[in-house]
């Protein structure tokens, strides 16, 4: 790649195209911080215990903890041993959301986690590995005065991981086990106003069901939906950056096609890393508004991992194209020991999606981690992509070495070489060192605002402003690494100062001093097969 | 000053025995429909309550079954921390006891404004209160701020619930009123120190990209084993004016190292209180005394019994 636009930019230009990218960028910061709620809203819902009084429990029946036709509720488990009700005539019942809401389309994704109320009672201890079996069916309605409808029915089986804080004596009867949560649901697409949970307990003595698992006195589910403002702020941010980011792909596609060579690797890069980003940017979400389409959440996943895979590969082959060694690259497969491990450990994190959220397709109670093997296979395949994510920062942190490395190199031996070759060099040193400093910063960024929103509470009071800080993290970041994406096609697009003429050093006294005060470029060279040439050239001095 | 006397006195007039606080109500009518709601209007009446708290109830369909639910739940734990104490918080004597100013109505306001806090935010996550979040405007608003996402959480509006229901605003001059307001709420305190910050991480692949926290209430065992312990370490205060300001301070004994001129304030979280307990050894108008009652032989008889011996089994 010879002559980027970068290199033949003024000073003065580049700072102006660099402070319009950082307004830009604080305006997606700003925009999370101060217009989006939070992004998502955990809602507790405590679980009503209704009675099934219909003496056998074939037909499915829905009971309602609330509202016009409410079930036959319990107060508590002591109330049923003296009502003698049995324990699967019990049920658990939840209703989503809580009286007088709706849920909405705008909310994408529900997710539900489970948490058990286990009072400790001598008589009835909690057993080492314990496990729950729920009899778990969901259902939907859109009008208050509809019937329920089925979406899933499944049994379920989860670990219980109970630690009890005080002796167990007598005295401590009736305190509760400090229970881990449990994963309980997942639903990628929130297409009805009304759902609508009944848990069963069922207990078989004979064959060891739900024995052992201690005096259960209250099911309690938290419910976690993205809010409907930050969805909404989101695919506003969606749809604005789509076509920008579209155009520049167009307009740096027709610079190179302009060209009269061939596109080297690293320009295919760019525009993969370009199409990469749109694919993430289209809005494709605006259909889950009116579609119920729970696969948008696995989608939405994989969208990422393409970009990420494409982001990495990215900065090894632009590490590689500046290596300014004898060898020529410019061909994937001169990258395979580097772009390996990204393939593999996306290829893993990809199947472990699959597994989980693919499977919740199907069963939205399933969960890849309540199985013994089911945790050992999930544990398997991030530990593979994890292994593979320090092999390529290995391999990537190597490659910068060996880039300073012959940087430091070069510029000794610049003072030397033609003015050509020396034009070429420091227009590749600057290049390289352009793009290492604002990778590092977005990097840095990237990892400072996602360490400040682990730490710090949702939001800042900043007198009457409230800022959302996990929004703007959202939206910042997201925002960022589009702006990376349009600065590397904006910036390193070839500079059409490139192709077309033939003059190399009269350009130098006819254009204005300011184009010139970075590097001009080697004019004459129109492609790597030149670059080779004079490094080989050089190899021989 | 209608606070939470009025609360207790509807389970302990002088002629309820207590036993029908522990029973249940089968027939309690839950929001919804108009049998039930005519059912909680009569709740509302059953209950003793001021004007502005029927308002407040009859507004509000679950929340008479939810006082019920709190009252339970109060005097179940208290009984449950007192029971091996020569008081065992028991509902003989409760009304006279709610008059004085002794350690013991402290807990019992505390324990009780707990309770309620608990009860309410509770209820509201049960779906059995119709205003929970949500709640500052009224209608079409309401929704859009649920859809928004702007709605805050359940023990925020129990707390401020609870304030307007007993009338808090408008603090008593005198120092039982003071007490009383102190101590109800160290109970809702003790709610709030109580809660447990727990996290789930749904980004992309389960990672921890996006984290959702919330506030997770703790069992009220653990909420009645804090106010026992602050029980035991209550402040017995006295008033102070404040010419200058116009308006006079709880104010303790003064401790060690306390300049003479600076009264020890009590800290919001120390139940406080301005008579010294009876002994609760005989039957008197607080209680029916120690007389009768089991004790461990290992820890509390000596105590317990009053030096008055007790027989083994």
């Amino acid at each position: 790649m010879a002559g980027a636009i970068i290199e033949n930019m003024s000073t003065r230009k580049l700072c102006i195209v660099g402070g319009i990218l950082l307004v830009l960028q604080v305006i997606a910061f700003l925009v999370g911080g101060l217009i989006a709620p939070s992004p998502t809203t955990a809602v507790p819902y405590m679980s009503v215990k209704c009675i099934d009084v219909r003496k056998n429990h074939h037909k499915t029946k829905w009971l309602m903890p609330w509202g016009p036709n409410h079930c036959k509720k319990l107060k508590d488990f002591d109330e049923a041993v003296s009502r003698q009700i049995e324990a699967n005539d019990i049920v658990f019942a939840v209703h989503i959301p809580l009286p007088s809401k709706e849920m909405s389309p705008w909310f994408q994704f529900m997710l539900f986690i489970m948490q058990l109320d286990i009072a400790f009672k001598m008589d009835n201890d909690l057993k080492e590995n314990a496990e729950i079996t729920l009899d778990v069916s969901l259902a939907y309605r859109d009008d208050m005065f509809d019937d329920w409808e089925e979406i899933a029915h499944a049994i379920e089986i989860r670990k219980l991981k109970c630690t009890f804080g005080s002796p167990k004596t007598v005295e401590s009867e009736g305190r509760h086990y400090d229970c881990d949560f449990l994963p309980f649901m997942e639903i990628g697409s929130v297409a009805h106003k009304y759902y609508l949970i009944n848990i069963r307990l069922p207990v078989n003595d004979r064959k060891g069901i739900n024995v052992g698992i201690g005096e259960i006195k209250d099911i309690r589910l938290v419910g976690i939906h993205q809010n409907g403002g930050f969805t909404k702020v989101w695919f506003a941010m969606k749809t604005f950056l789509t076509p920008s980011i579209l155009i520049i792909m167009v307009w740096y596609w027709r610079r190179i096609t302009l060209m009269t060579r061939a596109p080297v690797l690293l320009e295919k890069v760019i525009f993969a890393l370009g199409i990469s980003m749109t694919f993430i940017n289209i809005p494709v979400e605006w259909f889950s508004i009116g579609f119920d389409w729970t696969w948008m959440l696995l989608f939405g996943d994989i969208r990422q991992g393409i970009f990420y895979a494409m982001l990495l590969s990215f900065w090894i082959i632009f590490c590689g194209e500046h290596m300014m060694d004898q060898n020529e690259r410019n061909r994937l497969s001169g990258y395979w020991k580097q772009v390996g491990p990204i393939a593999v450990g996306s290829f893993c994190l990809f199947v472990f999606d699959m597994c989980e959220r693919g499977v919740q397709l199907k069963n939205p109670f399933y969960s890849i981690w309540t199985t013994e093997v089911g945790t050992e296979l999930a544990m398997a395949f991030i530990i593979v992509a994890g292994i593979c994510l320090c092999l390529y920062f290995l391999f990537l942190c190597f490659m910068v070495f060996q880039v300073f490395r012959n940087i430091s190199g070069k510029q000794s031996s610049l003072p030397a070489m033609s003015k050509a070759r020396r034009l070429h060099y420091e227009g590749l040193i600057f290049r390289f060192k352009f793009l290492m400093l604002i990778t590092l910063a977005c990097a840095a960024m990237t990892v400072i605002f996602f360490i400040v929103s682990q730490v710090t509470e949702g939001h800042w009071k900043w007198g009457d402003m409230t800022i959302q800080v996990n929004s703007a993290f959202f939206t910042g970041i997201y925002g960022m690494w589009n702006l990376y994406v349009f600065a590397l096609m904006f910036l390193y697009a070839p500079s059409h100062k490139n192709y077309g003429e033939d003059q190399s050093n009269g350009d130098l006294g006819v254009n204005s001093g300011e184009e010139l005060q970075l590097t001009t470029t080697i004019t004459h060279v129109d492609g790597p097969t030149e670059v080779y040439k004079l490094a080989r050239k050089e190899a021989q001095e | 000053m209608c606070s939470l006397t009025h609360l207790f006195s509807c389970f302990s007039p002088s002629s309820l025995t207590g036993k029908e606080a522990l029973t249940h109500w089968p027939s309690l009518g839950a929001p919804g429909g108009s049998g039930p709601a005519k059912g909680h209007m009569k709740q509302c009446e059953l209950l003793q309550l001021s004007r502005k708290q029927k308002r407040l109830c009859r507004r509000e369909p679950g929340l008479a079954e939810t006082l019920r639910d709190a009252i339970r739940l109060g005097i179940l734990e208290c009984q449950f921390q007192f029971r091996s104490e020569r008081w065992n918080c028991s509902l003989e004597g409760r009304p006279s006891l709610l008059k004085r100013g002794f350690k013991e109505t402290a807990f019992l306001y505390a324990v009780s404004s707990a309770a309620l806090t608990h009860s309410l935010a509770r209820a509201c996550s049960a779906g059995r209160m119709e205003r929970c979040t949500c709640d500052d405007s009224p209608g079409l608003e309401n929704r859009k701020a649920w859809q928004w996402g702007v709605c805050g959480d359940n023990l925020k509006y129990s707390t401020k619930f609870l304030k307007k229901f007993l009338g808090q605003k408008r603090i008593g001059k005198d120092l039982r009123a003071k007490v009383d307001i102190h101590n109800t709420n160290v109970g809702i305190k003790a709610v709030k120190n109580g809660l447990k910050t727990t996290c789930k991480c749904h980004g992309v692949s389960g990672s921890c990209a996006v984290r959702t926290c919330w506030k997770q209430l703790s069992p009220f065992h653990e909420i009645g084993r804090l106010l026992k312990l602050r029980y035991d370490d209550a402040v017995k205060v006295f008033s102070t004016s404040n010419d200058a300001v116009g308006h006079s301070e709880l104010a303790g004994p003064h401790r060690h190292g306390h300049s003479a001129k600076q009264p020890f304030l009590p800290r919001p979280t120390d139940l406080v209180y301005v008579e010294d307990s009876p002994s609760f050894c005989r039957p008197s108008k607080y209680s029916l005394g120690t007389a009768g009652r089991t004790c461990s032989r290992e820890g509390n008889c000596d105590s317990m019994c009053c030096g008055r011996g007790y027989n083994t089994q």
